[in-house]
């Protein structure tokens, strides 16, 4: 997927918005008094603002829960994305708007209370066992896909060790959300990314080795 | 096992084979996010090759750094 910016008139001055904002936020949400209270007021409605836009953008994950549950979900993740910010606060170095650096940690937080919410009952199984190539390809797919497919599984059976094969099969086979996979396994999504990346590396240069793919990627020298 | 064996289809099989160099983990994704967004924003053209890279891979991460993108460019786009 290649992100692109949805067609929109940029404007040179920091971005406008419906609330009373401080000039400067690190100083003033930092600063006892009654601008501090001012300030963590506009936060938290910067936190829930993102975490409602959040849970709009996923709500079909959330079909089977009413409104008020929905409404809790999303004014929780504000309120836990509220504290991270408030943590994460000396390290803000103004590289960004102040605004689009507070947005993302509560999109984070509901993107990931959404993520468990639609995973809490779903089993998560855990296989090292060599996956099979699909029998069915969709008709586009069968000229390539046989070939490539079971050359993917035949490298899964002697490039990955049994954890890679747990992970990538969970991951990208059965389309584990990355963060409901790492609190079954109890590590973080950074770790499990970096089992994926390697992973992907050592299949890639099984199948650079065997003919199936092309030794540079697209778009690489 | 064999019964519950998990089936890969051309999909899959791109998905386990993609390129995903240069590497970059979730945790420097997330910090970058702002700063990514933004800069796409003023210029859509404007790349960041790690960034492309990890969100091309990382379904998650893709999402939310969508989402970042809508929601200010919705905050630009009413900015009276
Ligand atoms: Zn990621």
């Amino acid at each position: 997927m290649t992100l692109r910016g949805p067609d929109v008139h940029v404007r040179s001055a920091p971005a406008g918005t419906r609330w009373p904002e401080p000039a400067d936020w690190v100083t003033a949400l930092s600063l006892p008094g009654p601008e501090q209270e001012e300030a963590l007021r506009s936060l938290h409605t910067l936190m829930l603002r993102a975490s409602h836009h959040q849970v709009r953008r996923m709500r079909s994950a959330l079909h089977d829960l009413g409104e008020d549950r929905i409404v809790e979900l999303a004014n929780e993740a504000a309120d836990d994305a509220m504290m991270a910010v408030l943590a994460k606060l000396p390290t803000f170095e103004g590289r960004s708007r102040f605004t689009t650096w507070a947005y993302k940690f509560a999109i984070f937080q509901c993107a990931t209370a959404v993520r468990q919410y639609e995973w809490q009952h779903r089993d998560v199984e855990l296989d090292d066992a060599v996956p099979q190539v699909a029998s069915a390809p969709s008709p586009d797919d069968l000229a390539e896909a046989g070939d490539l497919a079971s050359a993917v599984c035949d490298a899964m059976m002697h490039v990955l060790t049994p954890h890679q094969r747990r992970v990538t099969v969970a991951l990208l086979v059965d389309e584990v959300p990355i963060d409901v996979l790492a609190d079954r396994l109890g590590t973080t999504r950074n770790a499990l990314y970096k089992t994926l990346h390697d992973a992907r590396k050592r299949l890639r240069a099984q199948l650079v080795a065997s003919g199936h793919l092309p030794a540079v990627g697209p778009g690489r020298p | 096992m064999n019964s519950s064996r998990k089936h890969v289809d051309l999909r899959a099989a791109r998905l386990l084979t993609l390129d995903t160099e240069p590497y970059l983990s979730c945790a420097e994704c997330f910090d970058r996010m702002d700063e990514y967004v933004e800069a796409l924003l003023a210029d859509p053209a404007y790349d960041d090759e790690r960034m492309r890279t990890h969100l091309t891979a990382c379904p998650a991460c893709a999402e939310e750094a969508q989402s970042l993108m809508l929601l200010v460019a919705e905050d630009q786009s009413t900015t009276p």
